[in-house]
């Protein structure tokens, strides 16, 4: 189980976008925490900004109101590394040097970043192709990269947003249980964004869903599902019961968020 | 010989194959006299008059001058069109100041910058020179600007989260995602030096390939006409080719569109 120290807190966050002269409310009034080591994944209908929400995480969009503080264990790493949904690896570094980049940018030395780059290569199944270019590898490996750039900063916080949705189905479930693999052995604190209910309940430990229009925390729900955890976790009870309830509860939210979208065509 | 045996295997030989019966038909029709030999002579009558032309060094004079023209013209428009089209691209004030400039001026035939230029700088080979980089100028700037557009700005956020900043941003994302557009219009450019160069010769100069065709033809040498023609013709594909090559080599991670999938 997780520590209960928390890692991240966003507090009254708020994200609010100018669009055609109109201020429209991406999140509002964002709280959440996330524990040391915790697995949060983040479930929401399209237009709930959960993507928004990593991207304020993230750094590469600022708040309009509220505040994100994520703890420092060790000074030096950075505060967070995504992993992009289309991976947005740079296509004329070869795999080795994705990896190496942030690195790279943050001035450490030669041989440490091409250790690094070995171990987190290992970690994801990709030492053969290490002088690779992206354009060579298919989309799971493409992402297993990226996976690789961001373990390999050591940050403080894993961000992921929908990493494996452009991902076909049985790649997908290989993937996830890597993940679950790749997790178990480094305890990083993971906020994890997907559309799809059965991959926070595989992954999380606690799954928080998000309202659309605007964007708003409607509830968290904690996953009594015991670790480590694969793909057989599906056929369980509590995880039956754990996603009808949910579901339920997100189909409500997925309706009403279709409705608004249709009343906003005619608007 | 190997590569150019795999080369051919990879069924390029309809490339190859396309001239040579191109150069039969034709012979074929000038032997008959369906086309007038006078003025269509026969493609092998062609070649021993290029051999004469090369043999007595006329060639070799003419094309060396063309060359050289070629040389500093592409360097100026490779070196202006890439600096500025880079500026453009990263600079919205700029693109958008310099764009309907480069719009009227773009479109003009470019022998008709010769006499503009000669106002500015005193007839002769610097103004050949510049006149001839005009087009190609333009051509290179265009291509490195849209290079810099197109960048896919979820990679250019990617590099920004993972710290590469200012310098750094340009050198290690900027600048990569615009080469292969730059090796474009670097292509484009050097394929309309070669005909900018060749009419600015005809108009302004006694030497060069240009000179050298338009006298033949003026004292009706249609054969030596036709060879500085093929002469032409040749550089023009060579220089394309070997820019190809150039790019394949330095940017190994573009996706050739004709390479077989696999």
């Amino acid at each position: 189980m997780p520590t209960r120290a928390p890692k991240v807190l966003v507090n009254e966050v708020s994200v609010t976008f100018e669009s055609h002269g109109r201020s429209v409310v991406a999140l509002d009034r964002i709280s959440l925490q996330a524990h040391a080591g915790e697995f949060l994944c983040i479930v929401g209908p399209s237009g709930s900004g959960k993507s928004t929400l990593l991207r304020v995480l993230a750094g590469l969009l600022p708040q309009s109101a509220g505040d994100v503080r994520i703890e420092v264990d060790r000074p030096g790493t950075p505060l967070t590394a995504m992993v992009f949904q289309e991976h947005a690896l740079l296509p004329w570094r070869t795999v080795r040097d994705n990896v190496t980049f942030g690195l790279e940018n943050r001035g450490v030395r030669r041989a440490e970043r091409e250790a690094r780059a070995r171990e987190m290569l290992a970690m994801v199944g990709l030492t053969r192709f290490a002088q690779h270019y992206p354009h060579q590898l298919s989309g799971g490996m493409k992402q297993r990269v990226g996976i690789a750039r961001a373990l390999a900063n050591d940050p403080e916080v894993l961000l992921m947003d929908e990493p494996l949705a452009a991902l076909d189905a049985q790649t997908r479930a290989i993937m996830q249980e890597e993940l679950l693999r790749i997790w178990a052995t480094l305890g990083k604190t993971v906020v994890y964004v997907t559309h799809s209910l059965e991959e926070a309940l595989l992954l999380g430990d606690r799954i928080v869903l998000l309202t659309a229009h605007p964007g708003r925390v409607c509830q968290v729900y904690p996953v009594n599902l015991g670790r480590p955890r694969g793909l057989e976790v599906r056929g369980s009870p509590v995880y039956g019961a754990l996603l009808e309830k949910i579901w339920s509860r997100l189909r409500e939210e997925v309706v009403r968020a279709m409705a608004e979208d249709r009343g906003g065509e005619h608007a | 010989m190997r590569a150019l045996g795999r080369w051919l295997g990879e069924q390029h030989w309809i490339a190859v194959g396309s001239p040579i019966v191109l150069f039969i038909a034709w012979e074929w029709a000038s032997a008959t006299d369906l086309l007038r030999e006078a003025f269509f002579p026969r493609p092998s009558t062609i070649v021993i008059h290029l051999r004469h032309l090369a043999a007595d060094g006329t060639l070799w004079d003419h094309a060396a001058m063309t060359l050289i023209r070629i040389g500093w013209a592409f360097a100026l428009a490779a070196v202006l069109g890439v600096g500025i089209g880079l500026a453009m691209g990263l600079w919205r004030q700029l693109r958008e100041g310099l764009d309907p400039v480069f719009a009227v001026i773009y479109p003009i035939p470019s022998i008709l910058f010769l006499p503009l230029v000669s106002f500015l700088v005193p007839p002769g080979e610097i103004a050949l020179v510049m006149t001839t980089a005009v087009t190609s100028f333009f051509l290179i700037a265009f291509t490195t600007t849209h290079g810099v557009r197109q960048i896919d700005r979820l990679v250019v956020e990617a590099a920004v989260h993972y710290g590469a900043r200012g310098r750094r941003l340009f050198a290690t994302v900027l600048l990569p995602g615009a080469l292969p557009f730059i090796f474009t219009g670097l292509r484009l450019g050097l394929g309309f030096a070669l005909i900018v160069v060749v009419a600015v010769e005809i108009v302004s100069t006694s030497r060069g390939l240009g000179a050298l065709l338009w006298l033949s033809w003026q004292i009706l040498k249609i054969e030596d006409m036709y060879a500085t023609f093929f002469v032409i013709a040749l550089l023009g594909a060579v220089l394309s080719y070997g820019l190809a090559a150039l790019r394949t080599r330095l940017l190994p991670w573009v996706q050739d569109v004709t390479a077989r999938s696999g």
